[in-house]
């Protein structure tokens, strides 16, 4: 009976072991795979011809003569749209035409309204576009409605009214179709060049394309007839210009949006050596990478030194005692403490106390003090687990302690430490909250490859930069495969450095047993 | 263990040869001039997208923008860590006589015109609210949506932080009121959620469909919804014109009149080049001038 309950007691907890591991597995799949599979479409997506143009205009990057023609193609796809649109607003141009006598009319009367006219009829233009001459006339009615002996020309702004009235919902409509053509197209050919880059181009992903070219032809309405909240429904775009001259317009896009943007299958590697472009809309995230990089090594640097060397002392030199035991509980507490406490540390006492400039070089020392405890103690727990038979037999040779230390428990401690210092090196270029006041930037010029001149300058970093575009870009809907692409590119980062420390610790202890034995 | 180490110590070097290699032709010098801009997080998209264009127009300037919040960047400039601090607001009294008495003399430039919108989920069918009834709202008066016409629904209040201009500029217009001649500062109800940033109203909005927030107007998508207040909405005319009743200037902060033909000159007008205007408008934001 024993012994049964015994072996059920054994199996009971093997399974539930295993149940466990299953658990962890899955759960680390259910995290990584979705990161990894919207973070690669960072750099492997459907590129259509805007994002290849970005590239050659922007980066130099592409062949000029193909582009050439690509466009030229392009812009045979396109032009039925854009001929379709100038029809009609050639149309709706002669109803404004048809004001122009009554508008001359008015601007003879030697009266304020007569000038006020003339101001404004000098700014009416032909080949001004069409937008802005209604825009035009709509304020001269405004202003001529707010007129004292605005009964005189009762007659003429009613007419004004009419005209602008039926133009009006029509021209509406144009301007939102426009906008959304813009949107997916880039800018109609003639526009002026817009100074945001986010307005130069059309769609660069495909993807996106689709759902730009969704809001072309559908406008999003929310339907709150039925009791409580509303219902989203999509009413087609052709409705409101059902009879005109855009209604074949739709048809035509629909069908023919793979041939105006050229959509093909695309390896954009500049994601990861590329900077961005208008606030990551555009380019890739070197200045993460690179900022990630120095922040990283920064502390390291400062942090292995300095940490070796104190647990050295804490198990070679020092003797056990309070004080000694308190100063272990003071690191074991400090590697519990939050990295937020290091952060305000570090913009207290670097930043206010030390006049450090807000940097690599303090966002480094913070950093290397978050992972300080880290190295400690890990360095401590391997240099302890070196037998005590390797220090005496140095010591017999007439070595001295110091000697003893850095020429036999060092190198077969080396493991250990390496170990422990990569691990934490996982730690720093993940941390966020410690760099957030001491050397984050949202925007920053990309740091030289010079270490001693990037230590005064603030920079962007992976982890914080993906906090701030989540939280704080205006268009953060639009830019989830950056997002994505970040964070994929910071958990490979510490994967790869967890992998390194694992083949540097084999590597190493191989050669010192092949040496020892 | 000898020979491993006479190898490792051989590497060492030259790794240390090669750092070496790499930094000499290079001088400790700095090269590049920095411009630092801190503070708020609305004109962050403005401070962001200007920082490209005047890199992109004068490279070897580093110009840094920073996010931090109105307050931060009032801090930052008394402290004299920032060359412009960005604010949705003015510096309130504590602030200002903090930096005259460290010799910092502030001085705004009117970058943009804003007006806070009311945002709703979009299957939120309310339309319009008034003045009265968002301080209503906020001030825990009101809780239900179907008190305000809405399905029967509680509210809920999203704030910023107390540490934004767009909080003390909501307090301002909205929560404080006159009630026979006297101020009347309301206090926001203690249900109410505060979040760091304008995005992170907007996102925390956009997945409530009972959240009511405000933010800077180039943070409004599709999806979100902007309400009528006092039954007018936000546009480009209202905010001039002030008829929007949340509108406020959007503010950068330098210590003095900055040196003419400096990069903080050259910074701060750019919001009167045509260009200039031309981003602010494209970004959601009312351009000061009509240009």
């Amino acid at each position: 009976m024993k012994i049964t309950t015994r072996k059920m007691l054994d199996r009971s907890f093997s399974s539930f072991g295993l149940f466990s591991i299953v658990l962890m597995i899955l759960a680390l799949l259910v995290i990584l795979v979705p990161i990894f599979k919207r973070g690669s479409t960072a750099i492997v997506f459907n590129g259509t011809v805007e994002h290849r143009r970005f590239l050659l205009e922007r980066f130099e990057r592409g062949d000029e003569q193909e582009m050439a023609s690509e466009i030229t193609a392009i812009q045979a796809a396109q032009k039925p749209v854009y001929d379709m649109i100038e029809h009609f607003e050639n149309r709706q141009r002669k109803y404004l035409d048809a004001l122009n006598e009554p508008l001359t009319k008015l601007a003879k009367r030697s009266d304020s309204i007569g000038r006020l006219t003339k101001r404004r009829l000098k700014r009416l233009d032909k080949n001004k576009p069409f937008l802005t001459n209604v825009k035009t006339i709509q304020k001269l009615t405004d202003r001529l409605k707010g007129h004292v002996d605005s009964d005189n020309i009762q007659a003429e702004i009613e007419q004004l009214d009419a005209t602008i009235q039926k133009i009006e919902t029509q021209t509406k409509n144009l301007v939102e179709l426009k906008e959304a053509i813009r949107e997916l197209l880039g800018p109609a050919p003639g526009e002026t060049r817009p100074v945001l880059l986010r307005k130069q181009y059309g769609q660069t992903r495909w993807d996106r394309a689709q759902v730009k070219l969704h809001e072309v032809l559908y406008i999003e309405k929310w339907d709150y007839s039925n009791e409580g909240m509303g219902r989203k429904v999509f009413e087609p775009r052709v409705e409101h210009f059902r009879g005109t001259e855009i209604e074949p317009l739709f048809d035509y896009m629909e069908t023919n949006t793979e041939a105006m943007l050229r959509p093909q299958l695309t390896f954009y590697w500049g994601f990861l050596t590329d900077k961005s472009m208008d606030i990551h809309i555009f380019g890739g995230i070197f200045p993460e990478l690179l900022g990630t990089v120095y922040l990283t090594l920064g502390a390291i640097l400062f942090a292995v030194p300095m940490g070796v060397i104190a647990a050295i002392y804490f198990s070679e030199y020092a003797r056990p005692g309070i004080i000694i035991s308190f100063l272990r509980i003071c690191i074991s507490t400090l590697a519990g403490v939050p990295s937020i406490v290091f952060g305000m540390f570090g913009l207290a006492f670097l930043l206010n106390g030390c006049h450090l400039p807000k940097g690599v070089l303090a966002g480094s020392l913070t950093l290397a003090l978050v992972i300080l405890p880290t190295i400690i103690r890990s360095a401590e727990e391997a240099i302890r687990a070196v037998p005590r038979t390797y220090r005496e037999a140095a010591l017999s040779l007439g070595a001295s302690r110091w000697r003893t230390v850095v020429t036999v428990v060092i190198p077969a401690a080396l493991p250990g430490i390496l170990t422990g210092t990569v691990i934490s090196m996982g730690r720093a270029a993940g941390e966020t909250a410690p760099i957030i006041f001491t050397a984050a930037a949202s925007v920053a010029a990309t740091l030289s490859l010079n270490p001693l001149q990037v230590w005064d300058q603030p920079t962007q970093a992976l982890s914080w930069n993906i906090y701030n575009l989540c939280t704080e870009h205006e268009a953060a809907n639009e830019i989830q495969h950056v997002l994505f692409g970040m964070t994929a590119t910071i958990i490979l980062v510490v994967l790869f450095l967890n992998l390194f420390a694992i083949i540097l610790r084999a590597r190493i202890s191989k050669k010192l047993k092949g040496e020892t034995t | 263990m000898k020979r491993l180490n006479q190898k490792r110590i051989k590497n060492l070097w030259a790794i240390a040869l090669l750092a070496v290699a790499l930094v000499t032709p290079t001088t400790w010098a700095k090269e590049t001039d920095q411009l630092v801009l801190d503070g708020s997080t609305t004109l962050g998209p403005i401070a962001k997208a200007f920082a490209e264009y005047y890199m992109a127009k004068n490279p070897g300037v580093n110009v840094t923008v920073n996010e931090s919040g109105s307050g931060n960047g009032a801090k930052s400039l008394i402290n004299r860590t920032c060359d412009i601090a960005s604010m949705s607001r003015f510096m309130k009294a504590k602030e200002f006589i903090a930096a005259v008495n460290k010799g910092v003399m502030p001085v705004a430039h009117v970058v943009a015109m804003d007006g806070l919108p009311v945002l709703v989920h979009p299957s939120n069918p309310v339309k319009a609210l008034t003045v009265k009834q968002i301080r209503d709202i906020y001030s825990g008066k009101i809780t239900n949506w179907n008190q305000v016409g809405g399905p029967n629904l509680a509210i809920v209040m999203i704030s910023r932080d107390t540490n934004s201009g767009t909080y003390e500029t909501f307090h301002k217009l909205i929560m404080t009121h006159k009630v026979d001649g006297k101020k009347i500062k309301e206090k926001i109800s203690k249900k109410a959620e505060y979040v760091g940033s304008n995005g992170g109203i907007r996102t925390r909005v956009q997945s409530t469909p009972a959240a009511i927030g405000y933010a800077g107007l180039g943070f409004i998508d599709k999806t979100v919804k902007a309400l009528k207040v006092n039954d007018i909405y936000p546009t480009r005319e209202t905010v001039t014109s002030g008829k929007y009743p949340i509108s406020r200037p959007l503010f950068m902060i330098t210590n003095g009149y900055p040196k003419l033909g400096s990069h903080t000159h050259a910074f701060v007008t750019l919001y009167l080049s045509e260009k200039g205007q031309e981003i602010i408008e494209d970004i959601g934001f009312v351009p000061v001038t009509k240009y």
